[in-house]
């Protein structure tokens, strides 16, 4: 796919043009420069041409409508398991820099400030610490497995308790939620992107948390409610944060870039040779396997 | 009762410092702010006369300089125990004070994970070009200057520990979680470390540092070890390689590890510690691929509180029992390193 914008692209669908018959695509969320989301207009589209399969490469599709997809018989597949190592290494990264406040020690020393701007007043090991986890799912299992290494303690809220997961994995249902944020010194956030989801990390229990708890956040920008951590940040009751998604990417919260004790990434959270070259070929043997097969392992829980 | 000095001040443990030398000895407080004062008032009549034994921190220096001949010299012959706050000593004589019967305490243990912590950290950082991504994104570059092929994951790496002592062999503990390959150098085999940690002897030095992904340094500064990672070891490191260092900035031959990111042969550096701290050779700063901070390595307040603990105990217990556990390597007769 070549195409410079979504006129064209949508117009090369259509019969006669570069694009038409195909039966199948692999899909990456930078496609979304020239040609945007996969939207209900580009769903119907593909639909019209034939595409049956979307392999998706990433762990995170909502830049695709599923319930269009579903509506209109066409598969979508994407890239779980590919992508733990690396995302759970940057929420792991995220959660020692704002421990540590490394991200201000980095830039006063380039500033040529040393450390005089830095108290070991608001810096913490990770060992003993507790480390909660939204959504235990791929990314954050792999993240457990890493903090419990120090060790620090590990408590989960998920939909369901998983039961194929180590014991020292301590699960907290709904209804002791508050309770588990209550004990929590780092909230890392690992649940997809949905309308369910969104702001899900509200004010609610933002201030739920214990007074100077850090969020880690390497899932969808929009799952937490921005105003409200940035609130908490300004009154004291969030520590730091470490945030690798934002809601607007590219574009950060001004409020944001002037908080000293906050470390950012852009959306890096898969991002290395390995991982990307490990995603390309997960979404690709999903698109294989459609056409040999009939289908790819990976099909989204929503079409299962 | 006995004398003994604070010398440099106490943050977290100003309590346990009470109870733990209450009925065992007075405490002087060393408030001289500079050498000459404080030289003056070690002497007879002076307000520190007649101390037995004091705890240091590094922070001292600032206003007297490091413990050197001179400081020593006038510290005999009351003074018999020196309990420093730190692993790293190196801002203290200890030839000097061997010659003069004064025993000199570490800190080992307290100071291993924060500053094992931070190699991680700066492992990650250094591989996943972070520091970087964080001051394009503060300038609004969000990740075009960036590219996946210059970042790769930690998981079946190579990580090479130079020096596999305590903090050594925390670092290894927390890296082969993900897992990476483990492979040391150290002047002898650490017998207690796990089978998964390789040991690489002096002969087969050039042979680990070819695999290694990662060099981690993790030696304490001595004339021996001064410009020990130098352009011999740096070169024979394989092209894209590279180095973590949380110990003191003049292990590296700082000029050799420039000129190699220069030319590219290192791929990135992750740095705690430099030569002439508090001043940072402006040329790092140039550098896209490096990750730098500012002697961060023990400074979190839980292991500010233990460090401090450590050596008041260091000193309580050669006041108690005639002597602290944790005097340094030198005066000992064996050494684990």
């Amino acid at each position: 796919m070549d195409s410079p914008d979504r006129t064209h692209f949508l117009a090369d669908l259509k019969p006669g043009g570069k694009y038409e018959k195909i039966v199948g695509i692999f899909r990456k969320n930078s496609s979304a420069v020239r040609i945007g989301v996969f939207d209900k207009e580009i769903i119907y589209s593909l639909a019209e041409v034939g595409v049956k399969w979307i392999a998706h490469c990433g762990a995170g599709y909502d830049k695709i409508d599923i319930l269009a997809c579903k509506e209109k018989d066409i598969s979508v597949s994407n890239t779980p398991g590919a992508v733990d190592d690396a995302t759970a290494t940057t929420a792991l990264y995220l959660m020692i820099s704002s421990l540590r406040q490394f991200s201000k020690a980095e830039r006063d020393v380039r500033e040529g400030l040393w450390k005089s701007r830095l108290s070991s007043a608001n810096a913490f090991d990770m060992t003993g610490r507790t480390l909660a986890i939204l959504g235990l799912g791929g990314i954050g299992m792999r993240l457990a497995e890493l903090a419990h290494v120090f060790p620090m303690r590990i408590v989960y809220h998920n939909r369901r308790k998983r039961d194929d997961v180590p014991d020292w994995c301590e699960y907290f249902p709904e209804d002791r939620l508050n309770e588990m944020l209550g004990i929590t010194d780092v909230l890392s956030i690992h649940v997809p992107l949905r309308k369910e989801t969104e702001g899900f990390v509200g004010d609610k229990m933002i201030r739920a948390l214990k007074k100077g708890a850090i969020i880690v956040k390497t899932a969808r920008g929009k799952v937490i409610d921005e105003d409200a951590m940035i609130e908490a940040l300004e009154d004291g009751h969030l520590g730091s944060v470490g945030l690798d998604v934002h809601p607007n990417e590219p574009k950060l919260n001004p409020r944001i870039l002037e908080l000293p004790q906050v470390t950012l990434l852009p959306h890096v959270g898969t991002a290395t040779f390995d991982s990307q070259k490990n995603m390309e070929l997960r979404a690709l043997n999903n698109l294989r396997d459609f056409l040999v097969k009939g289908r790819g392992i990976d099909v989204v829980p929503e079409m299962l | 009762m006995p004398r003994v000095m604070i010398c440099g001040d106490l943050v977290w443990a100003h309590k346990e410092c009470e109870e733990m030398f209450k009925g065992v000895a007075d405490i002087v407080v060393m408030d001289s702010s500079n050498r000459a004062d404080f030289l003056t008032n070690l002497k007879s009549g002076g307000k520190y006369e007649g101390i037995v034994g004091l705890y240091r921190h590094n922070i001292s220096a600032d206003s007297i300089g490091v413990f050197d001949k001179e400081i020593i010299n006038a510290l005999v012959p009351s003074v018999k125990w020196i309990a420093h706050n730190g692993a790293g000593y190196d801002q203290i004589d200890v030839q000097a004070c061997k010659e003069n019967g004064i025993f000199v305490s570490n800190t080992p243990g307290a100071v291993d994970d924060a500053t094992a912590t931070t190699a991680l950290y700066l492992m990650i950082s250094a591989l996943r070009q972070y520091s970087k991504a964080e001051r394009d994104v503060r300038a609004g570059l969000w990740k075009s200057q960036l590219r996946s092929g210059n970042a790769h994951d930690a998981t079946g790496r190579t990580l090479a520990i130079l020096g596999l002592g305590g903090i050594g062999m925390r670092l290894a503990e927390l890296a082969h979680a993900f897992p990476m390959r483990i492979v040391y150098h150290n002047r002898r085999k650490v017998e207690d470390a796990p089978a998964w940690c390789e040991y690489f002897p002096a002969e087969r030095l050039d042979e680990m540092l070819s695999i290694a992904d990662v060099l981690s340094v993790h030696v304490p500064l001595k004339k021996e070890t001064e410009g020990l990672v130098g352009e011999k070891m740096i070169r024979t490191l394989k092209k894209g390689a590279i180095i973590v260092n949380t110990a003191r900035g003049k292990v590296i031959d700082e000029g050799a590890m420039i000129r190699a990111l220069e030319d590219g042969h290192l791929g990135a550096v992750g740095i705690d510690v430099y030569p002439n701290e508090p001043d940072v050779n402006p040329r790092l700063f140039e550098f896209p691929n490096a990750t730098l901070l500012p002697h961060m390595g023990t400074e979190t307040c839980d292991s500010q509180k233990k460090m401090e603990i450590r050596a008041l105990t260091n000193l309580r217990d050669f006041l108690v029992k005639g002597k602290g556990s944790d005097i340094v390597p030198e005066m000992t007769p064996k050494s684990r390193m």
